[in-house]
């Protein structure tokens, strides 16, 4: 007989919506990319080179520090301001924190597709609430869905 | 389990909530399988969430292991008494008292077929080693009935042992 209690790491995309369950406001989104899993997460795991390409707001990536899946790196965004994140990195799961942000990539092959799931948190409120919850929510939301649609791009690029 | 850990993720902490979900998961999947044997995939994901959006209510960090346990063993409980999943449990009985003997395979196959509230408190008592009172916490029901409980599952247990 099977042994039940047997403890299989837990699916990456579970993770990713146990983690958002822990942050309250955080922003899930997740895509079908018509790309293989490895593909893909060439692209999420390439922190220095593909970050500045899907996230806007991001001018520069460095990795400082690196301690198996343990990472710190340097972030400096397009107004110039640098700050240093915490991040765990292995395939199907990247976490990266900073005093201000969370932001998580969770993949999984589907067939010869993958599954990408993305979250986005502030840790500290938004300096300048001109929105409403509702509106900064959907802006989130679309901000995240270009992001993915980005990385599939970059996925595919190349790609027979 | 640190304390300072369990509250630094209380605080938001995602690489912390990211340890404490990989030292959590074990433990809550042994205890959702043995519970909740045919729904132990999905006790496990429904346990998890409600232990982390339920984090920053508790009071002690220190007593984390037993509200996860009190949380996973009601959740296990609540879906093992889903029709539909009972169903998929192929040979476990339902609601019934009555379990069948028929082609029993090792210990975990009679657990598995003892009616749900009976398994749990066999589960907890002889498999996790809890007290009868510990047990009454769990599962938030009286100690008399855990009692009354592990009496009629041990008889059950037996019977269906030595048959």
């Amino acid at each position: 007989m099977n042994n039940p209690a047997a403890s299989p790491d837990i699916d990456p995309i579970d993770r990713l919506t146990i983690l958002a369950a822990a942050l309250p406001g955080a922003v899930v989104r997740q895509r079908h990319i018509t790309a293989s899993f490895d593909a893909v997460w060439r692209v999420v795991a390439d922190l220095e080179q593909a970050t500045p390409r899907y996230e806007p707001s991001v001018a520069h990536v460095r990795i400082i520090e690196r301690h198996g899946e343990l990472l710190r790196v340097l972030v400096e965004d397009t107004a110039g301001r640098e700050e240093a994140m915490d991040a765990k990195l292995r395939p199907g799961w990247c976490l990266m924190q900073s005093a201000t942000v969370v932001v998580a990539f969770a993949a999984r092959p589907v067939g010869s597709e993958t599954l990408l799931a993305h979250l986005e948190h502030r840790r500290a409120p938004a300096p300048v609430p001109s929105q409403s919850g509702s509106h900064q929510r959907r802006a989130a939301e679309e901000k995240i869905d270009q992001e993915l649609r980005t990385i599939e791009r970059l996925a595919t690029q190349g790609r027979p | 389990m640190d304390p300072a850990k369990v509250a630094a993720a209380q605080q938001g902490d995602a690489l912390a909530l990211d340890q404490l979900l990989d030292e959590l998961a074990p433990y809550v999947r042994r205890l959702c399988a043995r519970i909740a044997p045919a729904a132990a995939d999905d006790a496990t994901q429904e346990a998890l969430l409600a232990i982390f959006r339920g984090l920053p209510s508790l009071h002690a960090p220190e007593a984390i292991m037993a509200w996860v346990r009190s949380v996973t063993v009601r959740t296990a409980m609540r879906l093992v008494r889903e029709p539909d999943r009972e169903l998929a449990a192929g040979p476990a009985p339902a609601h019934g008292d009555v379990p069948s003997f028929e082609g029993l395979a090792d210990i975990d196959d009679a657990l598995a077929r003892l009616p749900p509230s009976q398994r749990a408190v066999l589960v907890l008592r002889t498999r996790e080693g809890l007290s009868e009172r510990e047990i009454a916490t769990a599962l938030g029901i009286p100690a008399g009935t855990v009692k009354s409980r592990l009496h009629r599952a041990r008889a059950a247990f037996r019977e269906m042992w030595e048959a």
